[in-house]
């Protein structure tokens, strides 16, 4: 292996031109489409993390509807089935790595399960790309729900409070109040959520997808060498993540002015 | 003034911290149509708990409070035709309007906007109605030209006035208020405590906790003297301010006044 880099390691880099395009269409759709599973999983789960379903709840009361003495009662009173699940869930994601959640869905689940082996748009292998997109989609939703509750709780109280005294409704007041202001407070957290699931979909080459980096390791495969496939790797992964930044800071700014005009 | 009973709050209590904190302690107290009632008290006294629980912000650990003949405090009650009814509170809040020592107008919208929202969304009044009818009561508190501003570029005075009529669209019964002039700069309290006094002169029904002496005296009908979440004494303005009986409400005013 040469870790010197030379124009002639370009060279040979770009001969795999065709490749390393092929890589950089499957990087985009893997991100787009993680993002799309993560903002709905994201979602639901923030849904189902703030819900207040307790089945229980009659176990903590008294016949009039006042809090009981039992303090045991009252503990089994708060038990929330719902929430519990999406908090189990987002605290499993964020304390393993990517790299192990993907191993152990590619293996574990799609291992089970038979995928048709076809590829589309003539060089994406399904059977690869699906397992790719379903781990990182489990993995951001769990960081997007964080990201949703955390703007929401962000909202002072009595923006809240004065709603309700107006009369409007729970559901109301979360859509015309909490989220078009929650929304805005968490938009530079999910430009940067953008630009870590770009980044992180590069763990997928370790399942067999062909992105970018798995270009790179055709490179190095053929011609033992690293560096000028890695750079150009690198270059093309400033293109998508620098530019993407940008454009979300551009229209926070323009949201933002728009308060004080 | 007439007796007619619109509020009754019945043994009213709020704990918090594991029943360590008694922030309403059995407090029973009756508000009557066209009341100005001022409640005052020593910091921490539970003066915005009371208010709060009126329109349910706070959940009463104990207690009634009866609107319309109806103890809201309950899942449900029985209606006319004797049969079991869900207690809709989004119902009784719209009868209620609330002013906020913070004001909370919503940032994101314009006054306008803060005004028509709830009108529009609830009451299912139609936008150009609702528009006329908040230019109207912009009009009536000098600000018809802040419209279309956002609450950002309002003064604390203007702020609070906003938040007034934001609330008098709603056409309540009874209007509440939690220190509403406590975060205003001492310049732009009249103006705010001027509205509130046109409002009562029209016969609105007010709840009013405040640190304004000059202004229970001038325009409360009744005055509520609250210490550790109890009710320690009422009356007139006139013999609270002149004739206080508890230790306390002396103290209290040897301070303040
Ligand atoms: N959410 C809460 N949790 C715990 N204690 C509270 C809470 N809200 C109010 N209290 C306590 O209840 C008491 C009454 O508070 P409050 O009604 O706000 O008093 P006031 O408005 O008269 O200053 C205070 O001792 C306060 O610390
Ligand atoms: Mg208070």
């Amino acid at each position: 292996m040469n870790n010197l880099i030379t124009a002639e390691g370009f060279e040979k880099t770009f001969n795999f031109i065709k490749l390393i395009q092929q890589g950089l269409v499957v990087t985009v759709l893997l991100a787009l489409l993680t993002v799309i599973i993560g903002f709905i999983l994201g979602i639901l789960l923030a849904i189902m993390r703030m819900t207040d379903i307790r089945p229980l709840r009659f176990l903590g009361q008294t016949k009039s509807g006042k809090l009981r003495k039992n303090r045991f009662l009252v503990f089994l009173s708060k038990f929330n089935p719902i929430s519990m699940i999406a908090t189990i869930y987002v605290e499993v994601i964020r304390s393993t790595p990517v790299i192990v959640q993907i191993m152990l869905i590619y293996h574990g689940v799609f291992g089970l399960i038979d995928l048709p082996s076809f590829t589309f748009f003539g060089f994406i292998s399904f059977e690869r790309f699906l397992p790719g997109v379903v781990a990182l989609g489990i993995n951001s939703g769990a960081y997007l729900c964080e990201i949703l509750r955390s703007g929401i709780q962000s909202i002072d109280q009595g923006q809240t409070e004065a709603s309700r005294s107006l009369g409007m409704s729970k559901v109301q007041t979360m859509r015309h109040i909490i989220l078009p202001q929650a929304i805005k407070n968490i938009l530079p957290a999910i430009a940067n959520e953008f630009v870590v699931i770009i980044k992180e979909s590069s763990i997928c080459y370790t399942i067999g997808v062909r992105d970018i980096m798995s270009a790179v390791e055709s490179v190095r495969g053929a011609y033992f060498i690293i560096m000028e496939p890695l750079l150009v790797a690198a270059a093309l992964y400033f293109c998508l993540c620098f530019p993407t930044s940008k454009i979300i800071a551009y229209f926070e700014r323009r949201m933002s002015r728009g308060d004080k005009r | 003034m007439t007796n007619d009973k619109l509020i009754q709050v019945k043994n009213l209590k709020k704990y918090y911290n594991k029943d360590t904190i008694h922030a309403l302690d059995d407090v029973t107290v009756d508000v009557n149509k066209g009341d100005v009632m001022v409640v005052i008290g020593p910091s921490g006294s539970g003066k915005s708990t009371l208010l709060r629980s009126l329109n349910l912000l706070e959940t009463p650990t104990d207690g009634e409070i009866i609107f319309h003949g109806i103890d809201i405090t309950k899942k449900s009650f029985i209606n006319s035709q004797g049969k079991k009814e869900r207690v809709n509170i989004n119902l009784h809040r719209q009868k209620m309007g609330m002013v906020f020592q913070h004001f909370n107008l919503f940032p994101h919208k314009t006054i306008l906007d803060n005004m028509i929202l709830s009108p529009v969304r609830v009451l299912g009044m139609s936008k150009a109605a609702a528009k006329e009818k908040a230019l109207r009561l912009l009009k009536r508190v000098g600000l018809e030209d802040r419209a279309s501003a956002y609450p950002i570029q309002l003064s604390g005075g203007q702020k609070q006035r906003v938040a007034i009529v934001r609330a008098l669209m709603m056409e309540p019964e009874v209007m509440l208020f939690d220190e509403p002039t406590s975060a205003l700069d001492p310049e732009m309290v009249g103006e705010v405590l001027n509205v509130m006094k046109e409002l009562a002169n029209e016969g609105m029904t007010m709840v009013v906790v405040t640190h304004e002496m000059g202004f229970a005296r001038e325009v409360g009908n009744r005055v509520l003297f609250m210490d550790e979440g109890k009710l320690v004494e009422q009356g007139a303005p006139r013999e609270i301010f002149e004739n206080p009986q508890h230790p306390r409400l002396q103290e209290f005013l040897s301070k303040v006044l």
